[in-house]
């Protein structure tokens, strides 16, 4: 249960009861498709059902005549009123081919989904029927598929416009010269050509991610005077509104952006910037009435929340006893299409690539990636952005160098770990600070190797075949801007407004949009602790771009990094001042330091009799601000902007452990335990919450979720009876521990958390399934691991006879 | 269309609507009751719609309003008496069993029930009673932790 | 992801009232809607469009579980009435363990046995396992004649029964078994209480020797639907009941039918899986038959 502190200066690390909650379990929020205006129109998409195919002609006449529709539009509309997609705002720093799209199909649709024309009506069931009615004559062409088959030459290609499929290349070792690229090459093959111990293997991923329980939805609102409102699913509401003045040529300042306080969870899929905001908005304003579109689950799963889908063949060099040398990698991921806007498909495999070393020194590392263009929908991000099979990949190579060596997993990972931090991977990722080896030595208490060992040779010799498995993760603790200024042209600085009013209550403005990761809750245990006041006193308002500063978005764990950091900053920023009139009133000369704020009063330490209640002082300042220090004027309200010195990490490690049957490949789950380095905790509730929903995620990807296309290209799974989520009985408890080290780069000792997390589980799940099976050899390279598959490699180990 | 009365959480609502109207949709779009969401399209996995029909759970999205014609529904607007929440509702808030909030209300309104009938669960009964609802935030265990809690609390 | 317009919903009172309001309308134009959980799937799809909805939620003959001279289960009676009854004996405990996993709570307060055997989806447990208890339909007709039909012959292929447009199902019923009789059903899914890829139907009777004197095998989740498995209830009849009987007839099972591939299961995964269920199953139903 929450317990309530005693002292203000506990809210930080207590384990408050959200502030979110009590809207929200009595059906009091109100997400995207709670918020009705004044005539609101509803909109339908038509969309192709071919993954390839030239439009020939479009008739929307029967659609339009239909009762009830107001209008229909097409990709013409769109390419003679609009600009494209491929706006500066939107495009990263790295050089890739960005395909020109619009915010509808033009000419030809390139993947199943491709939206081709919209309905807009009076009744979302009467749009329906119209977009039934539309009737599109396409002429179809061959389909690519494979990313490989994507890369050969004369392959059919996705965008007429562009010389091939290689949307992205790049080599991330060696330096910023091909010279320099080849001559790391050179060098890591003569490690491989004398190493003890060679691992080489192919591991393939498959296209998962993930799926908010809310769907997206965007309602847009025009007004002749104030220009345009969009009620958008966004966790970037910011960079959204940039999109739409550009895309739409509306004055920047006439265009508002609100992502709704309440939202279904977003896990990177409300990143992007979605050419069906486009559409909507556009509908607004040409129809001059709120219009509203709320994404089917069929559209959501036809078209995003498609990640991973990537082939890595890894080669990995140690010495026999076990020590890592060098890595070399060649990833081919599958893009689709490549047209989202901020991320355009490829940005996450550019980071899986950078995150590939993981928590281990290497001496040496060849790391290349390309990023072919295919006839399905584009990648979009997904918690783990990015890394989830270059992490699998480099997870399961440890195992198997370990088998190689006759040497424990565990062993050899703790072997390898980074002993001290700072540290900078051979990818050129900065790990600013921490202690893997802390981290590690809490989870191998909690996890117990040697008992499990008896248990295991107890259970083997009753037929009974249990395995234990591990594996680990760096993880971004937000994105700072020399990352994310390349990688999404975008800034990394946290940003957050601290106002106070007469009554001493804190407002505090963030412009990042949270989508159930409880910012309300945790900042107000922030300001509540360095005002010395009660939570309750305190109110965030987040995601509107009229009252919120500038933020780049609720994005790679930016909460306890940045977001956390500025509020802070900008809380101390109004203490300077509170307590330089407060010093002036009482008549002593004091900084800052030497007062005290508590339980609601500021006082000053030298002498605990002088002091004031919190609420009269900031009364005073505002309210009546006369006789101030010279030079001071009234008011208490700031604004602060951090950035860390140093790109940030958190840090994790697993251990599964797992029982197979071995008749039919089922396994269960029988432990899970986590150690993690999550900094100095606001709220531990929240965190732990963090990683139980990121863990099961992990398992959901790996064992139930698969995106798969036929053939034609045509997408299967787009719904939930075959996209497949784990369900509360298909996953196991999750047992926490918490070997933190504060974060020397934020004014809190705070990490960000939980965005990453995910990445490490499926190597330490077929870690486990694997020490289970040592005995028949088996190996897992391939994502998903399900029942028929295991069996299958039973069957061929000759574990199994019918 | 059809004209239909259905009282929702005690009150009778007398409306007329198309007979295609998922009940969903009258009780957010005719009654103005938005704490029962929707998350899949038209497979009925999801469980974000459910609500309660003559006191059982079911899903809202899987029945047209005209089914619901004569029946009483509750919905989770209906669960708290006033200000005072229901012992599952406190111990979604103390056990943090919800992140994102979207899932929850079809959460609150199965276990609600599952509670009447099973009040002393065990966690794999927990579990099972919960394969209707799916969440994507909380890896479930918080939630496992507050319907176990809401049990115990009840005895 | 909504319903097309439908015309007219219709709440009939009576038997005769629900038989005559679907004679109203041109064949396929308006349906039965019983508990809904694949029509309104069908319907949200838009893969049925039907005029008219014949609700047949207030027609009580069709509830409910009767137990005289075998046993009659109403075609409205829902899965969770079915899990939780106590009046099903251990030769159709079948019919628990299949209604107990459909799904999940809120389909079982809701879902229906006869509108799972009329829908007869190929992945779906109920038309299995009537199958395998070798249960009757009781149909009604537009003109007020009935006529029953075993399961047998009403389960024609997935999506496809043997009930007439005009005819309504009322019941399903089951012989009384002899003694020493008992069934038992089993459904592996990727996730928990998922439709099934392969299920299990087994229903036996054991001799006062205690051989097997006879058995109905079906099974659940394969392309071509319910079916019976003969080639293994022949082997299965006479035998001993051990392990060995119990595999022999297995396999013959898994060599006579058409398993599909999918990317849940292979084909060889699907045989395995009427190996390991129909193993456990084989067991469960002859401990029920033993009365253990």
């Amino acid at each position: 249960m929450a317990a309530i502190p005693q002292d203000s200066k506990d809210w930080m690390g207590a384990r408050l009861e959200r502030k979110e909650d009590l809207r929200l379990i009595t059906g009091h929020g109100k997400y995207v498709a709670d918020i009705v205006l004044p005539g609101m129109l509803h909109a339908a998409f038509v969309r192709s059902d071919h993954a390839h195919a030239k439009i020939k002609r479009i008739d929307t006449t029967e659609a339009a005549a239909l009762p009830g529709v107001v209008a229909v539009f097409t990709g013409d509309e769109f390419k003679d009123h609009c600009k494209s997609m491929r706006q500066p705002v939107l495009l990263p720093n790295l050089p890739a081919k960005y395909p020109l799209y619009y915010a509808l199909a033009i000419d030809k649709v390139k993947f199943h989904g491709d939206p081709v024309a919209v309905i807009i009506a009076r009744d979302k069931y009467v749009a329906e029927d119209a977009a039934e009615l539309v009737v599109v004559d396409y002429a179809e062409l061959p389909v690519v598929l494979d990313p490989e088959a994507a890369l050969e030459p004369g392959a059919v290609r996705v965008h007429d416009d562009e010389a091939d499929n290689e949307m992205f290349s790049m080599t991330f070792t060696g330096g910023a010269t091909i010279e320099e690229q080849d001559k790391n090459a050179a060098e890591v093959e003569k490690i491989f050509q004398s190493a003890d111990v060679v691992v080489k293997e192919r591991f393939r991923v498959h296209r998962t991610g993930t799926t908010p329980m809310e769907t997206r939805g965007v309602l847009a609102e025009w007004s002749p005077s104030d220009g345009l409102t969009v009620y958008n699913t966004t966790q970037r509401p910011h960079i959204d509104r940039l999109a739409f003045a550009d895309i739409l040529d509306i004055p920047a300042e006439k265009v508002r952006v609100i992502a709704p306080r309440d939202m279904g969870g977003g896990f990177g899929l409300k990143a992007p910037f979605y050419r069906e905001s486009i559409v909507i908005a556009y509908a607004a304003r040409k129809l001059k009435r709120p219009v509203r579109w709320i994404e089917s689950r069929y559209e959501g799963l036809m078209n995003i929340g498609q990640e991973r889908g990537q082939v890595n063949d890894l080669e990995v060099a140690a010495t026999k006893d076990g020590k890592l040398l060098a890595l070399r990698n060649r990833g081919v991921a599958d893009c689709g299409t490549g047209q989202i806007g901020v991320y355009w498909g490829f940005v996450m495999p550019f980071l899986g690539a950078v995150e590939m070393p993981n928590a281990y020194t290497w001496n040496a590392g060849d790391v290349r990636l390309k990023v072919a263009f295919t006839n399905k929908a584009c990648l979009t991000p997904s918690r783990a952005f990015g890394h989830f099979p270059t992490r699998f990949a480099i997870e399961r190579a440890v195992d198997m160098v370990a088998r190689k060596c006759s040497l424990e997993p565990a062993d050899l990972r703790r072997k390898n770990l980074v002993p001290k931090l700072p540290y900078t991977s051979v990818t050129g990722e900065y790990y600013d600070s921490g202690d893997f080896l802390k981290v590690w030595d809490s989870l191998m208490v909690k996890a117990d190797l040697p008992a499990f060992r008896r248990e295991q040779a107890t259970a083997r010799a009753a037929g009974r075949y249990l395995g234990i498995g591990f594996g680990c993760g760096v993880e971004l603790s937000g994105v700072a801007s020399e990352l994310m200024v390349p990688m999404e042209n975008q800034p990394g600085y946290g940003a957050a407004t601290v106002r106070l009013d007469p009554r001493g209550k804190a407002f505090i403005f963030g412009g990042d949009a949270p989508g159930g990761q409880g910012h309300e809750t945790t900042i107000s245990q922030i300001v509540a602790a360095t005002f010395g006041i009660s939570p309750e006193d305190t109110v965030i308002t987040t995601g509107d771009t009229g009252t919120t500063p500038f933020g780049s978005g609720t994005i790679g764990a930016r909460m306890g990094s940045y977001f956390a950091s500025a509020v802070r900053k900008a809380c101390d920023e109004l203490k300077e001042k509170i307590t330089h009139v407060l010093a002036h009133d009482l008549g002593v000369r004091a900084t800052v330091e030497e007062f005290a704020f508590t339980n609601g009063e500021v006082i000053y330490a030298r002498d605990p009799a002088k002091r004031k209640g919190f609420r009269e002082i900031v009364e005073r300042i505002i309210m009546f601000p006369v006789n101030l220090p010279e030079g001071e004027v009234g008011g208490l309200e700031s604004t602060a902007f951090f950035e860390a010195a140093k790109p940030m990490i958190c840090f994790n490690a697993d251990c599964c452990v797992v029982e197979v049957d071995i008749t039919n490949g089922n396994f269960k789950i029988q432990r899970w335990v986590t150690s993690e380095d999550v900094g100095n905790v606001i709220n531990p509730m929240i965190v732990d919450g963090q990683m139980h929903g990121a863990i099961v995620q992990g398992l959901s990807n790996a064992i139930f979720e698969e995106f798969i296309y036929n053939e034609q290209g045509q997408q299967l799974t787009a719904d939930f009876e075959h996209y497949k989520l784990a369900t509360a009985a298909d996953v196991p408890t999750i047992e926490i521990t918490y070997a933190s080290t504060p974060c020397p780069h934020t004014p809190l000792g705070t990490r960000g958390i939980g965005e990453g997390r995910p990445s490490a589980v499926s190597g330490a799940l077929c870690n486990a399934l694997c020490d289970a099976l040592s005995l028949f050899n088996i190996e897992i390279t391939e994502l998903p691991i399900r029942p028929n598959v295991l069996w299958k490699k039973l069957q061929a180990a000759g574990a199994v006879t019918k | 269309m059809k004209t239909i009365s259905v009282t929702i959480n005690g009150e009778a609502y007398v409306e007329t609507v198309p007979v295609r109207m998922l009940l969903v949709d009258f009780i957010r779009e005719k009654c103005g009751l938005t704490g029962t969401h929707v998350s899949c399209t038209y497979e009925g996995v999801c469980g974000a719609c459910t609500v309660q029909l003559n006191g059982e759970a079911i899903k809202s999205c899987m029945m047209l309003a005209a089914q619901a014609d004569g029946h009483r529904v509750t919905t989770v607007e209906g669960l708290a008496n006033g200000e005072e929440l229901t012992p599952l509702q406190k111990a979604f808030k103390a056990h943090h069993g919800l992140q994102c909030g979207f899932c929850t209300p079809g959460i609150l309104m199965n276990m609600t029930e599952f509670l009447q009938k099973n009040p002393r669960p065990t966690d794999d009964e927990i579990r099972r009673g919960l394969v209707g609802n799916l969440c994507r935030c909380t890896g479930y265990v918080h939630i496992v932790d507050a319907v176990r809690a809401a049990a115990n609390s009840a005895t | 992801m909504y319903p097309a317009p439908i015309e007219d919903y219709i709440r009939p009172r009576t038997l005769a009232e629900a038989v005559s309001a679907l004679a109203r309308y041109a064949p396929g134009e308006a349906v039965f809607l019983a508990g809904g959980q694949s029509l309104m799937q069908a319907m949200k799809s838009r893969m049925v469009r039907p005029r008219c909805i014949v609700d047949l939620q207030t027609l009580t003959e069709l509830k409910g579980i009767r137990i005289s001279d075998g046993l009659a289960i109403g075609a409205m009676t829902r899965y969770v009435e079915i899990a939780e009854s106590q009046a099903i004996g251990p030769a159709y405990a079948a019919l628990q363990d299949a209604a107990q996993h459909v799904g999940d709570r809120q389909v079982r307060n809701r879902g229906t046995l006869g509108g799972s055997v009329c829908w007869n989806y190929l992945a779906s447990c109920m038309p299995a396992v009537t199958l395998g208890l070798g249960g009757t339909m009781q149909l009604l007709a537009a003109n007020g004649k009935t006529r029953a039909v075993s399961a047998d012959d009403f389960l024609i292929a997935p999506l496809e029964t043997a009930r007439a447009e005009d005819e309504l199902l009322t019941s399903i019923t089951f012989p009384a078994a002899p003694a020493n009789t008992g069934s038992a059903y089993k459904k592996w899914g990727l996730v928990t209480d998922a439709l099934p890829v392969v299920g299990v139907c087994m229903q036996v009777t054991l001799n006062a020797a205690g051989a097997c004197s006879a058995a109905r095998i079906a099974l659940s989740g394969l392309s071509a639907g319910a079916q019976r498995a003969p080639a293994g209830e022949a082997l299965l009849v006479g035998s001993k009941v051990d392990e060995s009987a119990m595999k022999r007839a297995l396999e013959a099972i898994v060599g006579s039918v058409d398993a599909q591939s999918d990317k849940w299961a292979d084909t060889a995964y699907r045989h395995q899986l009427i190996r390991t269920l129909g193993l456990d199953v084989a067991n469960s139903a002859f401990a029920r038959a033993r009365g253990v």
